[in-house]
């Protein structure tokens, strides 16, 4: 119907203390960051938790640094908004930036967080394959301190992460890119312009003259989560791209993908586009590495 | 239990005792009896239920009112606080036929100001890109473009 | 275009600053005190006996106030077609059965809503599962579950057509074309959901606020499932957000906000959620068509024989008209010397369509001018040349279907290729660009009275007062298209008023003149117009008798009402205020109010419509081959819809129909799993958003229709019927797939590209 079912709300002011409520209140308790997504699941009644633990008035966790060394961190309830027009993301990290404009609306990414989207485990998440390409790391905290977490490492399924019982996210690193490298993501729907995606996929390519040095290909909305096309990969990397190269590697990349048929696209035409996009990220992501 | 919380809407302030799973959405509808906030489809997703939170649009059907606590508020009700003139972007819908079933008007007027406020001249792809997340079935979405293109006008001139 | 004053100027919508502000009540806007909230139970399964229903748990519920089922209810059956009784196959509630996913079962009023809704899940339904049916093709087969007993083959109407000697056409063509077509069931989408408040007043009669196109039928109909009399009860139309034909009968959450109104005696709301309206809601009608047409070398054509199949869902619901319009719009835009139609409206275990911009419209011309686009390409002439010369011109009768009167058809085919460089882009657009054609014709309402009202189609009451001022009452429903502004003008106009001067009252059926049939089939402004032209004209016979009689005219002096004076048209210094002839005129009469009624009925205009619009539109194309996704570029769209009363009115019409003709063809459709909608939210339900839209260019075509107030006759609902057939035209010029099954997605757009010969991927005509 639409509404909330009801549950308790508790705004811990610090990491320490969500992470001890989360403890004290286990499988019940839901960690919020924006809450689109969370919000939804509530009110279809896919989930009924008791208790939402926002993240909200725990300090600087809404922060997004960039360091030339470091590289950039984005923080837990840093909104897509935010993200999506920061100065050095669309100066260092223009795909990041992409990612985080194609999710959702103006009003969701006013809302949302590109943490709570990458939480979420949706494989059709805008913002996981293009980190994940660009060999993210997650920061995470939990009862028994602080861990870090390649981002290539969190996503198990459709809603499913390698989170322990009572750990949070609190922010995403992404390195500093490699010197010539490259990115692009590009995804596909049904209705064209600004919408959920269908299937996708997020590339990085470290280009040396003509020649690809190394590459990183994901394939987004093909699989229960997020896809590297590893074998994709090696049809590319350390040789020079060329029209034939790319086809190989477009078709090799749709063999690898395990698409469903859902409302949003068939399996068939998922495979068909996976190989399309994957030529289209690579000549985009090789073509801004040389440029 | 219910939580008091205290927040400004359209420069008013309010306490207002709200259960956690009330939506701004309900608060602002059933409590605060603000009619220009419409629901249309409680999922984020046509944008009828626009407000400002602090100056930044968002759609009040998926946001907490518990959350809101000290917050600044905006409605379209709150776009011509005093009743006789209107707001440039109200002026400009009127004026330009933006208006048809009106269902979507005020959620669109509420995305126009969150556009015109950053961009005060923004390109016809700027206006529709910062209106892609408000649905209208009765305009095709010509004369709204048109009134924000007319109302960042009015408001730059307003602003010399 | 003859000068009016105000008819054809820009005029502000009436309720454009009460929108704008938010101060607009629509009806989920509304509450009384004590107001109790409704929610309904809906089934969960496709076709199903109900075995037992328990509300007792639901009932001791707290704060649950009322819960009934269809055993609770007077159990009449109820259904637009009144003429025809037997087509009435709907109950506010189950009785015994339900018959798809979403079919209502039960209701519950209680003093919020999340207990309304806690008491939904209270109540227990036993069921016995029944087999059932969800395609046209499946349900017309011998042994087919059967939906409703009375109708064992599941054809629940049907309707035929047929003029000249078709047999002896096709044998005589020198090109035979048969092709079958299938179109798709999409979503009015209108953005307020469904909203209906009932109140029992003292004396025991209803008030109803409901968002809905057609309060007289609502009243009617309510009263004849509540057992009581119509003018008991009272329904107010608030402001609407949207219908398209959607909100055009009575439905269950009304009858049961009344019913539970009268028993609990409190007031109760019922609001639809957006989940409900994907999942429940009236849809336009999906199509299986089958046609033949045949034509000479020439082009000429010399027939057509049309067979349609309309998967009606569960109810009839207002699919007998959309049966009887797809026949006649079958005959519509050419000269079709023969002609012979049967259209067969089945039932399927599935939401039931119903109206919805355009009326079988769409579908049924999908077909036509597809078919026209295959001829012109096979024969080798260009498709504006064909249509041109088969198109239907003024005078042109077509027997049973209509007689044509004002036609600017030819001229909006002229002025469509001319704004588009149509000549010189067939030939030299690149590859996977195309530009197509598609033509329309639309109703200026229906003249078919399914309803059997004994009321004129449309009245007006319109009184003047002695300071100026006007107050025009009429039943008409202002859902968003903004009939309240143009009756206005049309009101301003006769009696030479300013629009300021004028108070409308409209749409409540208890202070407004019986009858108006409503906002559909775009028959407001002809017959509303009408019926206020023939009151306004009564009130200045008045008026002029009062300025004849001070000023002793001659009798045969022609008046003139305007600029708020009333004077003889060569004498305009002989005349005085309106103000004053009103109060003189009262004053000869004793004071008795000045007030007159005008009425509009159509006679003499055969079955269908008193006039007809015309259109034709180009569309422009890129197709990205590899992914088969389309982006229109741009439309060119020149209309036919006789005088232009309110300019911006009739843009915003025609332009908020190409989004809805886009979607149509590009990105709209209903995902089932048998009975079950897939996608009940807007994410997955694709609306054309503001980035989605396409330039657009409209040009008007000037014609005067003489049955129409001031010459105006249909706008902007027959747009939604080109955009298909152009698109898929112009889709079929940049790729060589031809699209006979909407929607047109990317993955039919490469496996068309694929089926095509040798991978042909140019059509023959761009060599």
């Amino acid at each position: 119907m639409m509404r909330l079912s009801h549950f308790d709300f508790l705004a811990p002011a610090t990491i320490e203390e969500a992470v001890g409520l989360l403890q004290s209140k286990g499988a019940d308790a839901r960690l919020m960051a924006g809450g689109t997504d969370l919000l939804m699941k509530i009110k279809l009644g896919a989930i009924k938790p008791g208790f939402i633990i926002s993240l909200k008035k725990i300090g600087g966790l809404d922060q997004i640094s960039f360091d030339p060394t470091t590289g950039l961190t984005i923080g837990a309830t840093a909104l897509l908004a935010d993200v999506a027009d920061h100065p050095d993301i669309l100066k260092h990290y223009p795909t990041v930036a992409q990612a985080a404009r194609g999710t959702a609306n103006v009003q969701v990414r006013n809302m949302g967080t590109v943490i709570g989207n990458l939480c979420n485990a949706s494989p059709a998440s805008d913002n996981a394959p293009t980190l994940l390409a660009m060999e993210a790391v997650l920061h995470i905290a939990g009862p028994e301190g602080k861990r870090k977490l390649p981002l290539d490492q969190f996503f198990k399924g459709p809603g499913m992460t390698a989170l322990k019982p009572s750990e949070i996210v609190t922010a995403v690193g992404v390195p500093v890119l490699p010197p010539n490298a490259g990115t692009a993501y590009i995804s596909l729907s049904a209705r064209g312009k600004l919408d959920c995606t269908a299937v996708g996929a997020a590339v990085m390519v470290t280009m040396s003259g003509d020649v690809c040095k190394d590459i990183r290909l994901f394939v987004a909305s093909c699989g229960p989560t997020p896809l590297r096309a590893v074998k994709a990969e090696e049809i590319i990397r350390g040789k020079q791209i060329s029209d034939d190269l790319l086809a190989q590697a477009g078709s090799q990349a749709s063999q690898e993908s395990r698409p469903i048929t859902d409302l949003r696209a068939s399996g068939e035409y998922r495979t068909k586009m996976i190989s399309v996009l994957t030529e289209r990220v690579i000549t985009e992501a090789s073509k801004k590495a040389r440029g | 239990m219910k939580q008091v919380i205290k927040l400004s809407v359209n420069g008013d302030p309010y306490t207002v005792a709200v259960d956690p799973c009330q939506t701004l959405n309900e608060v602002l509808r059933e409590e605060l009896n603000l009619t220009g906030v419409k629901l249309g489809c409680g999922s984020g997703d046509c944008g009828a239920c626009t407000v400002h939170v602090d100056g930044r649009a968002v759609s009040s059907c998926l946001t907490l009112a518990v959350e809101m606590d000290g917050k600044e508020i905006l409605t379209a009700e709150g776009l011509a606080p005093s009743g006789e003139t209107l707001h440039p972007i109200q002026e400009a819908f009127i004026d330009k036929g933006a208006i048809q079933c009106g269902f979507c008007t005020c959620g669109m007027e509420m995305s126009a100001l969150n556009l015109l406020q950053k961009n005060p001249s923004p390109t016809e792809t700027e206006i529709r890109e910062a209106i892609s997340g408000n649905l209208c079935r009765c305009t095709g979405y010509t004369k709204i473009v048109e009134a924000i293109s007319a109302a960042g006008e009015k408001m730059r001139e307003g602003d010399r | 275009m003859k000068e009016y004053s105000i008819v054809g100027k820009h005029v502000p919508r009436n309720d454009a600053r009460a929108k704008a502000t938010g101060s607009a009540l629509y009806t989920d806007d509304m509450k009384l005190p004590g107001m109790l909230h409704g929610r309904l139970l809906r089934s969960p399964l496709a076709h199903a006996r109900i075995v037992r229903i328990d509300t007792s748990r639901a009932e001791s519920l707290p704060g649950v106030r009322c819960v009934i089922t269809g055993e609770d209810t007077p159990k009449v059956k109820y259904g637009n077609w009144r003429l025809f009784p037997d087509t009435q196959d709907e109950y506010p509630l189950a009785v015994d059965k339900v018959r798809f996913i979403g079919d209502e079962v039960a209701a519950v009023a209680a003093v919020d809503l999340d207990t309304a809704e806690e008491a939904l899940g209270l109540i227990e339904v036993e069921y016995e599962e029944l087999p059932g049916v969800f395609d046209v093709d499946s349900a017309i087969r011998e042994g087919a579950p059967v939906l409703h007993d009375y109708c064992p083959n599941n054809v629940s109407v049907n309707r035929k057509i047929q003029y000249g000697d078709i047999d002896k056409a096709f044998a005589e063509s020198d090109y035979v074309r048969e092709d079958v077509f299938t179109v798709h069931a999409v979503s009015p989408a209108y953005l307020e959901p469904c909203s209906a408040m009932a109140q029992s007043d003292l004396d025991g009669r209803i008030t109803l606020w409901t968002s809905t196109q057609v309060p007289y039928i609502v009243q009617c109909l309510l009263a004849s499932t509540l057992k009581m009399r119509e003018n008991d009860i009272r329904v107010i139309k608030p402001y609407v957000g949207g219908g398209f034909g959607g909100k055009m009968e009575l439905r269950a959450w009304e009858f049961c906000a009344a019913f539970m109104a009268r028993k609990t005696g409190r007031p109760v709301k019922f609001t639809l959620s957006r989940e409900e309206e994907f999942l429940a809601g009236r849809r336009r009608h999906a199509m299986k068509l089958y046609s033949k047409v045949g034509f000479k070398k020439d082009g000429t054509l010399t027939g057509k024989d049309l067979r349609i199949h309309l998967d009606g869902g569960a109810y009839n619901a207002m699919g007998p008209t959309a049966t009887f319009l797809c026949g006649n719009f079958g005959a519509m835009l050419y000269r079709y010397p023969s002609y012979r139609f049967l259209g067969e409206h089945v039932y399927t275990n599935k939401p039931p369509a119903s109206a919805m911009r355009g009326f079988g419209a769409p579908q049924s011309i999908f077909a036509t001018e597809t078919q026209m686009n295959i001829a012109a390409e096979e024969l080798g002439i260009d498709p504006i040349e064909i249509r041109i010369k088969n198109a239907q011109v003024s005078g042109d009768e077509i027997p049973e279907v209509a007689t044509v009167s004002s036609c600017g058809f030819i001229e909006a085919l002229e002025k469509a290729a001319e704004m588009s460089g149509w000549k010189e882009k067939r030939k030299s657009l690149k590859d996977g660009r195309g530009i197509g054609i598609g033509c329309y014709s639309f109703i200026s309402g229906g003249v078919f009275n399914w309803f059997n009202t004994q009321y004129p189609f449309s009245a007006a009451e319109v009184r003047v007062f002695g300071d100026g001022t006007a107050h025009l009452l009429t039943m008409a429903a202002d859902i968003g298209q903004g009939c309240d502004t143009v009756l206005k003008q049309i009101l301003c106009e006769e009696l030479g008023l300013k629009m300021e001067d004028i108070r409308i009252t409209s749409a409540d059926t208890a202070t407004t003149p019986q009858a108006d049939l409503g906002a559909w089939g775009s028959r407001l402004t002809l017959m509303n117009g009408n019926a206020i032209v023939e009151a306004a004209r009564k009130i200045k016979a008045q008026l002029f008798g009062t300025v004849s009689a001070k000023y002793n005219l001659n009798v045969i002096y022609d008046m003139e009402c305007k600029n708020g004076r009333v004077y003889p048209a060569n004498k305009p210094d002989r005349g005085m205020s309106f103000a004053e002839a009103v109060a003189m005129t009262q004053k000869a009469n004793r004071g008795e109010p000045l007030v007159a009624f005008g009425y509009y009925t159509p006679r003499g205009k055969g079955l269908v419509t008193p006039a007809f619009s015309f259109g034709a539109q180009v569309a422009e194309v890129e197709v990205d081959k590899q992914t088969g996704i389309v982006e229109v570029k741009k439309f060119w769209t020149a209309h036919d819809c006789g005088t232009v009363v309110n300019p911006k009115a009739v843009e915003g019409q025609l332009e908020g129909a190409i989004q809805m003709g886009l979607g149509y063809t590009l990105s709209e459709q209903f995902i089932m799993d048998g009975g079950k909608t897939l996608n009940t939210h807007f994410l997955d339900y694709k609306m054309p958003n503001a980035m989605d839209m396409p330039p657009s260019e409209v040009a008007h075509i000037d014609t005067y229709e003489p049955e129409g107030p001031m010459g105006a006759k249909e706008a902007g609902e027959g747009l939604a019927i080109p955009t298909a057939p152009a698109i898929a035209e112009a889709v079929f010029h940049a790729t060589g797939y031809r699209c006979r099954d909407l929607p047109i997605t990317p993955e039919k757009i490469l496996n068309g590209m694929e089926e095509l010969p040798q991978a042909k991927s140019k059509p023959a005509a761009r060599k």
